[in-house]
This record gives C-alpha cells, structure tokens and sequence, in this order.
C-alpha cells in the first residue's frame, strides 16, 4: 500500500483541483496533509521536508527564471501601448485586397506576439478582441475565423522567445543533468534555454507555414469562407491613428518595421549566442518601452499599469513553482520516482511505449492545467526517466510543447476554446468555433508526427548553432 | 432580551470587526503591490546597464547583477500575497465557473483554512531557523565584490510566510459575510 501512495497523492491533487481553488496552494496543501498523515502513520520521513527553505532560495535566486519578469514586462508593454494591435492593423492594410489577407496577418502577428506573452489566455484573449469583430464585419466564415484566431493564439506555446520555453528549458536542464548523475556521469552534457529555444524554431516555422498554407487553400477554395477585405479602409481601424494615418508606405512601414525587428534581435542575439536568454530579455523589455515611446503611447499611467500587471504575473508564474516544489519533496519522499521509473522500465514498447504514454498523460493534463503548473509538476518526475532512457532532451521538450498546444486547440476542453468562447460574440456558435478549429487540430497532429518520424527537426539547429 | 441572544451579539462585532480589518489589510496591499510593481521596470533599466556594461566596455557587474536578483526575488515573494488579493493566482476553472458566488467563498474559505494556514506555517517552521542562520554570520555574497546580503534575501521566505498567512485570513474573513448571510447581513 504504502509504495501506492504517490498514486493516490495524484489522484487527490487532481480532485481538489477541480474545485478550483488556486493552483499553487491546492498542490502545496494536499502534498501537506499527504506528509503529515505520513508522519503520523511512520510512512513519512518529516526531515525531507526541511529542505524546502533550500529549494524556496533556489527559485527566487535562479538567474534563468529572471528573464520570465522581463519577457512579461516586453509582452506586456507591446500590449498596453498597442504596439501588437497597430502591428496588425498595419498588416492587415498591407494584405488588404487580398483573399485570406486578414487571416494571414492574424498569423503572422500572433506568431511574432508569441513570442513574448506564452500564457495560452492572455494571447487568445488578446488576438481575439483585436480581429475576430473585424473579420466578421469582412465576412468571414464564423467558424474559419475563430478557428484562426485560437489556433494562432496557442504559437505562444511554442514559437521562442516564449515564456513557456524559458520555463521547460529550466525544468528540463534539471532533469537531463540528474538523468545522467542518476547513471554515474559526473561531468554531465548540459541543455540550455538557449538550446530549447533553437530546438523550437524549425518546427515553430513548419507550424506557422502550414498555418498559412491552410489558409491559403480555403482563401483559393472556398473565397466566401475568407474574402479579401472590401476597401483599405474598411481593413482594420487604426489602433494608435498617431502612427498610422493613412495606408501611405512609409507609415505602413512605421508600424510594421521596429517590432519585427525587435523581436527577431531578440530571438537572433540569443540564437546566435551572443546573448544569454536573460539578457535578451531585459533588452527586449527596454525596447519595447523605447518603442512605446516613439509611438507615443507612453505614460506614467500606461507604465504604472505595465508594471503592476508584470508584477502580478511574475508573482503567479513563481507562486506555481513554489507549490510545485513543495508538492514534488513530498512525492519523491515517498518514492514517486522509483515508482515512476519502475513503471517505465516495465512499460511494453520500452522508450517508445514509455514517450507515448507521458504524451498521451500530457495531452489529457492540458484539459485541464496550464503549460506552467504541466512544465513545474509533471515534467520533473517523468523527465529524468525519459532522458535516463536516452531520449534527445530538445527533441522532448519541443514534443512537450507541441503536444501541449494541441491539447489546448482540442474541442471539447481545451483551453484557448475557452477563453475564445468568452471573447467571442453571440452570433458565433461554440459548434462554429469546434468546427473551425479542427483542420488546426489536424495540423498539429502532422506535425507531431512529423517530429516523431524525424527528430532532427528539433535537434538539428541547436546541433548546428552550440556544438 | 435580542441583545443576551448568544447568536447576535458576537455577530455584530463580527461585522465591524470585518470590515476595519479589511480596510487596513487592503490599504497595506495596494501600497505594498504599487510600490514594489515599479521595481519590475528598476529591473529592465539594471539589466539593460549590465548589457551595456558587458558588451560595449568588456567590464563585469557583479554588483548590478546581484541587484536584479534581490529585486526580483524581492517581486515574487512579496508579489504572491498581493497576487492572492488580486485573485491573480490561476486556478481550474471547468466547474469553478459555474457555481454560486456562495460555493466559490466557501470553497476558497476551505481552502484557506485547510491548504493556505498550513503550508505557510510549514514554511514558516523551516524558514525562520534558516534565515536566522543566516543572519548570525551575516552571510554574504558567494562571489567577489557581491551584495553582502545574502542573510536579507533568505529573510524574504519567512516575510512572505507571513504576509501570506495575514492576507489568507483578511480574504477568509471577507468572504464570511458571503458564506454565512444569516449572521453578518441581517443588521441591514
């Protein structure tokens, strides 16, 4: 019985969850009253949890985890002055006469917006506000709209520099160097964010391509489905009129221009190693506020507010981390992890059938916990033993993202359907809303299994860029 | 007499005691979140310095460096009780949204009681013997020229134990009137 206790700490976790209680208390607490009953039964060695002080310290003071405030602070940024809004409003002009051209600039500005918010809800929220009304006043199918919009707002999961990456590359550079202590390697290979993010930029662009590709073929099928915009007008009304009066070139180029540039340095100077993900970040973040100011769209209030919701966030994202910490002491106490790795040596199938279940145990998690509390509870446990087994630690870990975000996309209970439906108006059905996102669905599976049958694309820039 | 009614009377301080409480508990958190957000952007300006510093004179910043840290810790922990005020702290909402505003205060009440209280006591237990470790030798910086103040830091986790717990009770007792009606909305 006593050896099953780590199954029933899971079972439990996942039932107070459901009641909806935060997160990061729910973990910490029943993970609590599972070591105090075991102190009280003599199953629980109390001592274990003395070293939660230690771990506490560690998480506060991890310099990786320093560039998750900062990135949230460019997101943020972008957000609240607009930036991301005109980004699409320009766009979108740019694209106007096009079949499809909306659909194409939601694409491509959620994918560079990824790249600084990661949090499944914020973006969805985000795009969806900014262009769903728009596309249906250009009438666009309900359905091929919102499909877009959730399926774009889900590339935060992947498309680097994202949140969601700093936080499994961290978690996973922990694994892969206590997978090989565990075999007596003492001078362990290491994986970096930095590697994690270069893992993630080749299946980050197929996805983005086959996006777009997708949209091109209903735009060429099916023109009702997503007409091109009536007039340049009629395309987008100006986020910030400021900079971009008219549909002139140059003011298109204004909006357009010093975002893009701005996160891809980002992206580059990290990829090229010239700087660390952390650095990059606080650069980032000045440069959005730089930029913010250029479109003046800065102010004391506007940066009072930009602060306080970076705060906010920060606070959440850590919050999650230290239950999680907590929650993991009290299951290797038990001896979680013994159970876990006698399970897998077991598994039928050997690595494979090993990987298969953890994707397929993610995939149903992703119903109903968010990227952070999956990376923080799950990966740690199941990590070690899969890298143990030889499985490419960036090769998982882009699997990892990927499967997630489908998770997310998946009707009935994913995530980005929900915050969707909320943003969404009356006129679109929750069936619309199914129904257009189930050819992303579709595309997310190829790619899966495209990873599956060919590794390399994870591994090959990193290979290419550290080694 | 209604006043010897053994129900009412403690209800009625009950009520006031309520909202004085939470008048001054809300006023320390606003203050607290809206000076501590601004070292977010303090945050940004010294990472961009160390950058500078790095890349353009080739020189070390130890010092700014160990600043981020401090400030960034100093972010999270005092950031996670404002967070809980803020309702900022995610939680699975695939039934939580549908039930009454009843049943979410009674479940939070639970697990304030059963989940917050406990944990930060925990954390309490073995962090004050921790910080006061490390205030007895006043422990430094590990590195060179470092911020001697690695005993302030460790500080931090017992300081949050604690503004944790205080704001898990006031958000306990401001939902009080919302689980149990019969008892703080009858004055009225």
């Amino acid at each position: 019985m006593v050896e099953l206790i780590p199954i029933f700490m899971f079972l439990a976790v996942f039932a107070a969850l459901l009641a909806g209680y935060p997160v990061a208390l729910t973990l910490a607490g029943v993970a609590l009253l599972f070591a105090l009953g075991g102190m009280a039964g003599g199953t629980f060695d109390g001592r274990d949890l003395g070293f939660l002080p230690g771990r506490l310290f560690g998480i506060i003071t991890n310099p990786t985890l320093i560039a998750v405030p900062l990135f949230v602070f460019m997101g943020v940024m972008m957000e609240k002055t607009r930036i991301a809004e005109n980004l699409l409003s320009s766009l979108s002009r740019l694209m106007a006469g096009t079949p499809g051209g909306l659909a194409f600039a939601v694409i491509v500005v959620g994918m560079l917006m990824a790249a600084s918010t990661g949090i499944v809800g914020a973006s969805v929220v985000t795009l969806g506000l900014m262009s769903l009304p728009t596309m249906l006043r250009d009438r666009y199918d309900p359905a091929f709209a919102s499909g877009t919009i959730s399926a774009t707002g889900t590339l935060g999961q992947i498309i680097p520099p994202s949140i969601a990456l700093v936080l499994l590359g961290e978690v996973l550079s922990n694994a892969y160097q206590q997978a090989q202590l565990n075999q007596g390697i003492f001078a362990p290979d290491t994986v970096s964010v930095g590697d994690l993010f270069a893992g993630a930029v080749v299946p980050g662009l197929i996805l983005v391509g086959l996006y777009l590709a997708y949209t091109m073929l209903v735009a060429f099928l099916r023109p009702g489905t997503a007409p091109a915009a009536s007039s340049v007008a009629d395309a987008v009304p100006d986020a910030v009129p400021d900079a971009v009066p008219d549909g002139s070139g140059w003011q298109l180029l204004g909006g357009l221009l010093p975002p893009m540039l701005l996160i891809v340095a980002v992206l580059g100077s990290i990829l090229a190693g010239y700087a660390t993900p952390t650095e990059a970040a606080g650069v980032g973040a000045a440069g959005a506020t730089i930029l913010a100011a250029a479109y003046r769209a800065l102010d004391v209030g506007v940066l009072r507010q930009v602060c306080r919701s970076t705060f906010d966030t920060t606070a959440m994202v850590f919050f999650i981390l230290v239950g999680a910490s907590l929650f993991s002491l009290v299951f290797r106490g038990y001896g979680g992890d013994d159970l876990v790795h006698s399970w897998f040596n077991d598994m039928p199938g050997g690595t494979w059938g090993a990987l298969a279940i953890v994707m397929l145990v993610i995939f149903l998690l992703g119903f109903m916990l968010d990227f952070i509390e999956i990376t923080f509870v799950v990966v740690p446990i199941v990590g070690p033993v899969l890298l143990a087994m030889g499985v490419d630690p960036i090769w998982l870990g882009v699997l990892i993202a990927v499967n997630l975000q489908t998770s997310f996309l998946t009707p009935p209970f994913g995530f980005a359907l929900f915050y969707l439906r909320g943003v969404a108006p009356p006129t679109v059905s929750t069936a619309d809303i199914y129904r257009g996102v189930a050819p992303f669905v579709l595309l997310q599976i190829l790619l899966l299994c495209l990873l599956f049958i060919w590794p390399s694309l994870a591994t090959w820039l990193p290979e290419r860029i550290y080694r | 007499m209604g006043n010897h009614d053994p129900r009412r009377l403690p209800a009625r301080w009950g009520a006031e005691l309520n909202t004085r409480l939470l008048e001054h508990a809300d006023r320390v958190t606003e203050a607290t979140a809206r000076s501590v957000a601004w070292l977010t952007a303090l945050m940004v300006v010294l990472m961009v310095t160390v950058v500078v510093l790095r890349y353009a004179f080739d020189q070390g910043a130890i010092p700014i460096q160990e600043a981020i840290v401090y400030l960034h810790a100093t972010v999270i922990m005092l950031g996670i009780p404002c967070a809980l005020r803020d309702g900022v702290h995610v939680r699975v909402d695939i039934l939580h949204s549908r039930l009454s505003e009843r049943a979410r205060g009674i479940i939070d009440v639970a697990g304030h009681l059963l989940f917050l209280v406990p944990t930060c006591l925990l954390i309490l237990y073995f962090s004050i013997p921790y910080a006061r470790n490390a205030w007895l030798v006043l422990e430094g910086s590990p590195e060179v020229g470092g911020i001697p103040a690695v005993f302030l830091l460790k500080t931090l986790i017992p300081v949050m134990a604690v503004a944790l717990l205080l704001q898990g009770l006031a958000e306990t007792v401001r939902r009080l009137p919302i689980i149990l009606p019969s008892h703080f909305g009858s004055e009225r």
